[in-house]
């Protein structure tokens, strides 16, 4: 029996205590509220920030990992040769290499002999130089 | 032609959309920050009535809201509620100790001052925007500063437990984990809680 009357009661005061409590919660003042919205964005600003710190902190390990793994890859890339998935443009590049190499090194068939071309031109350039100097200065 | 299409298709490789993780600890961000909003108010309510003091209070909240994002911001939002509770607590707790002992301090000092956090409160501090035309919002008032008064009196883990149980609407096992204690303590606490305030509420409610 008295479990029962006590019961209620306790509901009772629970019920009008939460409701209460509510009742504060959303007659807080504009000026509190405020200062709690700032107080959670400084807190997670603050949080972000140490968060960044912690990033960069470890900086240091990772670059000399990744200074001895892009040492370790050039190098074996140096040793045996071109690395998978770069095939396309390091071949279009040697091929405009060869390219070029050939438009240097080709001789045109009407011209003759390179040297004999290398020498005609020694003469001319010293047939204008001679030219040149005897030439009255203006 | 080949060549710039080799450089392009390299090109949009790396120019892809942004990675991954950053996009996680965004929307992570975004998830805390509701989370928090939604509690702050409670929370700021709930550790006012145990220290009485709003700037306290707010100091409270926000440690707790910056140990929540900094400690526990990456473990899964189902359990940052009892997480934050329990850092807010603490928080709680910590600073009713170190009140406690300057209190101490000060009574050993001669001539020391009264501590002001033994100052009679004006009880207009405590009355958030009551409108004097609004006879109902101050008979509220009035009836949440006696629950207040009560609560106070109570010994803080019973108010921590009724608090958490019933304004916050904690059940056994999420008070116990916010409260660091075992299911059957806060069950007891609780009990406790519930009978004081009923002898010390129950006639003028």
């Amino acid at each position: 029996m008295i479990e029962r009357t006590l019961e209620p009661r306790q509901r009772e005061l629970e019920e009008r205590s939460r409701a209460l409590f509510q009742s504060s919660v959303d007659g807080l003042d504009m000026a509190t509220r405020s200062r709690l919205t700032r107080a959670r964005y400084a807190a997670l600003e603050a949080a972000g920030t140490s968060g960044r710190r912690a990033w960069l902190a470890r900086i240091p390990i990772w670059t000399s990992a990744a200074g001895v793994t892009a040492a370790a890859v050039l190098g074996f890339a140096l040793w045996f040769g071109t690395p998978a998935g770069h095939h396309g443009m390091m071949s279009a590049d040697s091929q405009m290499n060869l390219e070029d190499l050939d438009i240097v090194a080709s001789s045109d068939e009407n011209s003759g002999d390179a040297m004999e071309m290398l020498q005609d031109e020694i003469e001319f350039y010293d047939w204008a130089d001679k030219a040149a100097s005897t030439e009255p200065a203006a | 032609m080949p060549r710039f299409a080799t450089l392009n298709a390299t090109w949009m490789v790396w120019d892809g959309p942004a990675p991954a993780p950053e996009g996680a600890v965004l929307e992570q961000t975004r998830e805390l920050d509701k989370f928090l909003a939604e509690i702050e108010r409670r929370a700021f309510r709930m550790a006012q009535i145990a220290l009485r003091d709003p700037d306290d209070a707010l100091d409270v909240v926000q440690d707790a809201m910056l140990k929540l994002a900094r400690n526990y911001g990456s473990r899964p939002s189902a359990e940052w509620r009892p997480l934050f509770f329990r850092i807010l607590q603490n928080g709680v707790r910590d600073l009713q100790r170190r009140r406690t002992v300057r209190k101490r301090f000060m009574t050993w000092l001669p001539g020391a001052k009264e501590d002001p956090d033994n100052e009679a409160q004006d009880p207009l501090d405590s009355v958030a925007d009551a409108s004097p035309s609004a006879p109902e919002r101050l008979m509220q008032d009035q009836a949440m500063q006696k629950l207040e008064a009560s609560l106070r009196e109570l010994p803080a883990r019973q108010r921590e437990a009724f608090m958490l149980r019933n304004f916050e609407g904690f059940d056994v096992a999420e008070t116990a984990s916010a409260m660091g204690c075992s299911e059957g303590s806060v069950k007891t606490h609780y009990s406790r809680a519930v009978h004081t305030l009923r002898e010390q509420l129950g006639e003028v409610w």
